[in-house]
């Protein structure tokens, strides 16, 4: 009996997962579709640009500064273990540069970012909003959908050029002030063993995560069911979708990028 | 805009059957209104009132029977179809539908500005006339949420009137105003509509305002139409359902 349930739940549960799956994809398509040629709203998007990008900013700033001195201070135990000064800059680089920049960041530009576009869309689909629009011969994925996934991609890859660029600077001052090393030390053990290469496989997750929440986000948003109850679970979907979307995103791209 | 100029047919349902998850919305439910027509739905609640505005519009699409609006087929639901035939209809959603990152006169201004087929002049005069015209004058920069809900049923009804289209749906055009607002707004609506010969389907709850400006009415309920005829003829009806819901009586089938 309990077989039975467990199976069941497995079944419910993958095909819900299909389903949604599903649904994200036919919403790329869609998005693919609108932006051949491209039939950009410009007001829209600057404005998603503003408000996703530009008001990021600070958060993502404080969270990159102290993720840099996290690194440092992790690594700093074997450091002086091992007396490895030479070796903090090339691994707090590798580490933010490669994956703890990248995917950080696009946690946290999702639960800021993601979530409330998930919340805004799936509010306009509840009062009709979204109606209103088709109503009026606009369809609301080039109108609405469109900017936001440019804005959401774009603002998320500058995000995470600037945030890495902050980490290393935290980096260096916890590792300045906490372990004792030379700003030169680590300024050279990073641009000794950093290549652009690096540089470029956090920047393309960057963009790929941007994608996926930009994605999951409007998806859950523009698909809700119900009132305020359906607003309140597509968020929660959104948040649970994109986490896990940048994760496996995050080990298939590590696996294929150089 | 658009100007009706012939005596076509301006809505054809037939035969129309609508279902969500299983649960049969309209049934097998036909009507007819000819261009200019003005015609009044009411019934019971969850009857099916709304959900016959939106497949008149496409945002609904029958699972059987055929949909004509304007002389174009919309049952398939192609989206050009679709797009074409929307540019010539407005419509006033029951919960206003007004797009809240815009503000009162950017909301008014929308079905113009899309077109683009008029000068920004020109629509900042229409949205300040249609504005007065709804009581609202000077009211273009206030943004939807500092309005009372009957202010934006008003704004929703400027909004879906501004490019003057050919086929008008209101969905409860009057809830939540006040019975001089309504007659105000009944008014205004009937004058639009002589002013530019479009067709009008109203959707209300308020059974004498509606038979009031109706000239024709139709009672939906379970999803089937219970009677289409006259105005003046509704409590006349032989259906004892259909006289019950009329009368308001506690006696009855209903």
């Amino acid at each position: 009996m309990l077989g039975d349930v467990t199976i069941s739940a497995i079944g419910r549960g993958t095909l819900f997962a299909w389903r949604e799956l599903g649904g994200i994809t036919i919403l790329a398509g869609q998005v693919l579709r609108a932006l051949l040629p491209p039939r950009l709203d410009g007001p829209e998007l600057f404005r998603n640009l503003y408000r996703m990008g530009n008001r990021s900013l600070p958060i993502i700033a404080l969270t990159a500064f102290f993720v840099g001195g996290i690194m440092v201070i992790q690594a700093g135990v074997l450091v002086k273990q091992l007396n490895a000064a030479g070796l903090v800059g090339w691994g707090a680089g590798y580490a933010i540069f490669r994956e703890v920049g990248p995917m950080l960041i696009a946690l946290m530009f999702s639960g800021r970012v993601g979530s409330n576009n998930t919340a805004e869309l799936a509010t306009m689909t509840v009062t009709e909003q979204l109606d209103g629009l088709r109503a009026l011969a606009i369809d609301p994925i080039p109108y609405l959908v469109v900017p936001r996934v440019i804005a959401m991609t774009v603002s998320l890859l500058c995000l995470v050029v600037l945030g890495n660029l902050i980490a290393l600077y935290g980096g260096a001052f916890f590792a300045m002030f906490l372990l004792d090393l030379e700003f030169s030390t680590l300024y050279y053990s990073l641009v000794d063993n950093i290549g652009w290469l690096d540089f470029v496989h956090g920047a393309i997750k960057a963009a790929v995560f941007g994608s996926a929440i930009a994605m999951t986000s409007c998806y859950f948003g523009i698909s809700v069911r119900g009132g305020a109850v359906g607003v309140g679970k597509a968020v929660n979907a959104a948040v649970v979708a994109a986490a896990i979307s940048i994760v496996t995103l995050d080990f298939l791209l590590t696996a294929v990028l150089p | 805009m658009s100007q009706v100029t012939d005596t076509r047919t301006a809505i054809s349902v037939q035969d129309v059957s609508v279902a969500f998850d299983g649960t049969e919305v309209l049934r097998s439910l036909s009507l007819s209104l000819e261009q200019g027509g003005r015609l009044g739905i009411l019934g019971p609640a969850a009857g099916g009132k709304s959900v016959l505005l939106k497949l008149l519009v496409g945002l609904v699409a029958p699972d059987a029977g055929r949909v004509h609006i304007l002389g174009t087929d919309i049952s398939r639901g192609k989206e050009k179809t679709l797009m074409r035939v929307r540019r010539d209809v407005g419509m006033l959603f029951q919960n206003y539908a007004l797009f809240d990152f815009m503000t009162v006169g950017e909301n008014v201004a929308f079905p113009l500005a899309r077109l683009g087929e008029t000068e920004d002049d020109e629509i900042a005069d229409r949205v300040s006339a249609r504005l007065k015209a709804v009581g609202l004058a000077g009211s273009e920069a206030k943004m939807p949420s500092e309005l009372s809900g009957g202010m934006k049923k008003r704004v929703g009804i400027a909004r879906a009137t501004i490019a003057r289209p050919a086929l008008l749906l209101y969905d409860e055009p009057t809830a939540g105003l006040d019975p001089v607002t309504t007659s105000k707004m009944y008014e205004l609506i009937a004058a639009d509509q002589a002013d530019t010969g479009c067709t009008v389907v109203a959707v209300s709850s308020d059974v004498g305002a509606l038979m009031n400006f109706s000239t024709e009415l139709a009672l939906v309920h379970e999803g089937s139409v219970r009677y289409r005829g006259p105005s003046h003829a509704i409590s006349k009806s032989e259906d004892a359902l259909v006289r019950q819901f009329v009368s308001g009586d506690d006696a009855g089938p209903l």
